[in-house]
């Protein structure tokens, strides 16, 4: 990077917090992504507001110099490896929180952890019912940016239903302000589909391609207190499948719900089944995992009651041990850190969604690309809202295995493919969904069309949202 | 002495840069912010232990040259070990941190250089006179043998920079009619060694406090310091072979002999909430909770307010790892956060168990402008037991 380049973005931050050291460029070449090469930015900054941060991209911009966004580094598709010679805006510093009670919202800058978020609201009997597994690190702007979802989404849905409003700074430098919130005389964030089209859509899921998020306005309910956990059994995948179908139909508040097949409780349980003070089981076939929750007990006790009916219903049985999602949701926070870290593996993941009735399609594809790839690996997933549900296959091989992490690569990008074919959809745009599907032509035209009108220069995050 | 540098690169491979490390704030399990570092300084990636491990890696593989500049974010940490408290993965990071430093001994640092040249020229880093660890016992009125089966273990820093913990400790043994001893030529433990990375230098240190504690005749040593609590008892034995008698810290001791009513503690004087400060190397490293508290709660006149962090998921003071030799100005800011957390709790007196954390928690509360006293249990305690 130029130097009179690095001296103008050090008198905006200050010198303290732009670095160019080779052992700080190192430590941001890499993120929570182990499956992915690391790739050395040329500088980091830390801004501590959106002024920053806008003045930052002015300067990237007359410098023609790419630049990476990243937030709490712990996506798992390389989301925030850098281009190659970039500028890392690490926005940890914008923490801001302001509570808008009257209208169940708040305001949080991109610095803000899910955990720290958490806490905040606690204090006044509030959350926002969406926990990322990674909540202690993923802040909920860098969430939004990829759209992420987790325990509370079988609910709530993705976060991107609990968004009002975003605070962006464009490519450009220019800070515009979505929903309600674009009025300035606004009380504060109400209304998220204000002034015509949703703008706030456009930046969700788009990776920081199209902007940089420097706040987020969310919407917040009253904390549930109130919680049941039950594990229910099926001999068929239908059955279990039906059962979360059902459960929607009939407005049983699941928070959190997630089948499990054999294979993959065999997985969970080596990794937290003792800590979790899971019992010994013969487990059915398909086991649904379900905490239900609601604010009030006489709501809970008649979702209880209704839960076991739909599943003696579809020829299912309550299974009685409690302790398998009450592990999930009580470690709802790091679950996925725990269940994961196992036996000194790094793995790839492939995030993507499906209908509850197409849950046994992704099954499916992922055990065959495994088995004919000789891979160790398993999915886990839950239902996300609606009619959706999320999975996370996760693909392993050990760090030293130079072999064996190839292999993952190609297994990877072949299941990419062949989930695409089952119905499945990224909610993460990786190259390698679209590259080479004729399907998906238009639709990168017109997101073409939209990054070129946003970023004429191509300095934002190049690559990232479907190679664009 | 030899690392296995195949198991040390294993164990840093462990981590999957999570980033849990950094600031989680995990409410129902007590945690709010885990590094001191992040929370203290600009904040890059290096300040902690995420990446510090790749820095670590990259620097034992070539990646990156070993030079003091390179290699400053190992030693900006106080290995406080709240990383590895809360770490999902499958190592403990803040140890193999400890030994990373160990193993890049050609990595140039002045700071840990010349502490161990003290150490070991001296038997002491303050580079004074070591028979000063002795100096005190003038003022106690009492003569300390030199052997006995109870030995009083001074360490360097309260034997001479806060010697007030030395005769305090003091105190209280005689107040519990115990015959102790203070050795004639301590020698430091070398915690400091171990922490900043100089390990062979600690096995020097380590003979030389073994043969010093076999000559006393001791069958139990009594330490008033985390670092030599967390050295003799578990270091020693672990890492030199070395097999020490029964080593506790005068609290444990003061605890036990206040339950069977050995000491009897009068009232304080005035209405006192105490708020207590968790060592690291106390705490987190060998689970001694509950002794110190129970210590302060059988004074009378002397309520226990708990800091938010507390206990597995206390912050640390900033001395550690060698922070304050080598950067002391992170070390004191760290100290003032956490003074700051002792000053929202409303206590009037903040008490730890170590003069190390007592010593930087003091500089913590002058950059503050906090007049809040900072005192160790054994202090309290002795004042009641005299």
């Amino acid at each position: 990077m130029e130097e009179d380049t690095i001296e103008k973005i050090s008198q905006i931050v200050g010198s303290d917090y732009i670095s160019t050291r080779d052992d700080v460029l190192l430590s941001y070449s890499v993120s929570a992504s182990t499956g992915y090469d690391q790739v050395k930015p040329s500088a980091v900054v830390r801004p501590g507001s959106t002024e920053e941060v806008s003045k930052i991209l002015k300067v990237a911009n007359e410098a023609n110099l790419k630049v990476t966004p990243r937030c709490g580094g712990s996506s798992l598709q390389g989301e925030v490896i850098p281009a190659e010679g970039s500028l890392v805006i690490e926005l940890m510093r914008l923490d801001s929180f302001e509570l808008h009670e009257d209208l169940r919202a708040a305001t949080i800058g991109a610095g803000v952890t899910f955990g720290k978020l958490d806490k905040l609201l606690k204090a006044y009997g509030l959350w926002l019912p969406v926990y990322p597994e990674s909540s202690l690190v993923a802040t909920v702007a860098g969430n939004v940016a990829v759209n992420g979802a987790g325990p509370g989404s079988t609910a709530y849905g993705c976060i991107a239903e609990m968004v009002l409003g975003l605070e962006v700074v464009l490519p450009d430098g220019r800070i515009i302000q979505t929903g309600s919130e674009a009025n300035p005389n606004a009380p504060g964030p109400f209304l998220r589909y204000a002034f015509g089209p949703d703008l706030t859509g456009l930046f969700i899921g788009s990776l920081g391609s199209l902007g940089i998020i420097t706040k987020v306005s969310v919407k917040l309910s009253k904390r549930m207190e109130e919680f049941h956990y039950q594990t229910y059994g099926f001999q068929e995948a239908e059955q279990a499948e039906n059962f979360l179908i059902e459960l929607k139909n009939d407005n049983v508040n699941a928070v959190f719900a997630s089948i499990y097949e054999g294979r993959i409780l065999g997985f969970f349980m080596d990794m937290l089944g003792e800590e979790y003070h899971i019992p010994e089981h013969d487990w059915p076939p398909f086991t649904v995992s379900v905490t239900l929750g609601r604010l009030r007990k006489d709501q809970l006790e008649s979702d209880v009651k209704r839960a076991a009916e739909i599943c003696k219903d579809l020829g299912g049985g309550v299974i009685g041990i409690s302790e398998l999602p009450r592990g999930e949701w009580d470690d709802r926070m790091r679950t996925f850190a725990r269940s994961s870290y196992a036996h000194g593996w790094h793995w790839r993941i492939l995030y993507h969604h499906q209908t509850p009735s197409n849950w046994h399609k992704s099954i499916e594809a992922i055990w065959d690309v495994m088995d004919e790839y000789a891979l160790l690996g398993h999915t886990a997933g839950f239902a996300t809202g609606h009619s959706s549900y999320n999975f996370y296959p996760h693909l392993y091989y050990f760090p030293e295995d130079e072999e064996e992490e190839q292999r993952v690569r190609e297994a990877h990008v072949d299941l990419s493919k062949r989930l695409f074919k089952t119905g499945a959809v990224p909610f993460k745009l990786a190259p390698y969904w679209v590259e080479g599907v004729k399907e998906m032509q238009e639709y990168m035209k017109v997101l073409k069309g939209i990054k070129d009108v946003l970023d004429p220069k191509g300095i934002m995050h190049p690559g990232v949202m479907g190679g664009l | 002495m030899e690392p296995d540098m195949e198991q040390l690169m294993e164990e840093l491979h462990q981590c999957r840069r999570c980033g849990i490390c950094r600031n989680a704030v995990y409410d129902a399990k007590g945690f709010d912010g885990i590094c001191p570092v992040y929370e203290n300084s600009t904040g890059f990636e290096t300040s902690f232990m995420r990446g510090k491990i790749i820095v670590a890696l990259a620097l034992l593989n070539g990646e990156l040259e070993k030079t003091a500049k390179s290699s400053e974010s190992l030693f900006d940490c106080t290995l406080c070990g709240n990383c590895t408290q809360i770490c999902p993965a499958e190592f403990e990071p803040a140890h193999t941190l400890e030994l990373v430093r160990g193993v890049l001994a050609e990595v140039p640092n002045q700071v840990r250089e010349e502490i161990a040249h003290k150490i070991l020229s001296n038997n002491n880093p303050y580079e004074e006179d070591n028979s000063r660890k002795r100096k005190w016992i003038s003022e106690l009125g009492f003569d300390i043998p030199t052997n006995g089966e109870i030995l009083y273990f001074v360490g360097c820093t309260a034997g001479m920079r806060i010697p007030e913990v030395a005769k305090n400790t003091a105190k209280i043994l005689k107040a519990a009619d115990l015959p102790f001893a203070v050795l004639e030529e301590e020698p430091c433990c070398g915690s400091v060694l171990l922490r900043t990375g100089k390990p062979e230098a600690a096995a020097e240190t380590a003979e030389r406090v073994s043969n010093a504690i076999k000559e006393s005749g001791a069958k139990k040593i009594v330490v008033s310091c985390a670092g030599c609590l967390k050295t003799l008892k578990e270091d020693f034995p672990n890492k030199f072979d070395i097999e020490l008698p029964e080593v506790l810290h005068i609290l444990e001791l003061a605890d036990n002999l206040l339950q069977e009513g050995r000491l009897k503690p009068k009232a304080l004087p005035g209405k006192n909430t105490v708020t207590y400060h968790d060592p690291c190397h106390m705490g987190r490293e060998l689970g001694v909770y509950e002794s110190p508290r129970r210590v302060i709660q059988a004074i009378p006149n002397v309520n226990l307010a708990e800091m938010e962090t507390n206990r597995e998921t206390a912050i640390c003071c900033g001395a550690g790892g060698g922070l304050r030799s080598y950067n002391s100005e992170l070390a004191k800011k760290i100290a003032s956060r956490r003074v700051q957390d002792a000053v929202e709790t409303g206590a009037n007196i903040l008490a730890t168990a170590c003069p190390f954390c007592e010593h930087n928690l003091q500089s913590g509360a002058e950059i503050l402008g906090e007049d809040i006293p900072i005192r160790d249990v054994v202090s309290l305690l002795a004042e009641c037991v005299e």
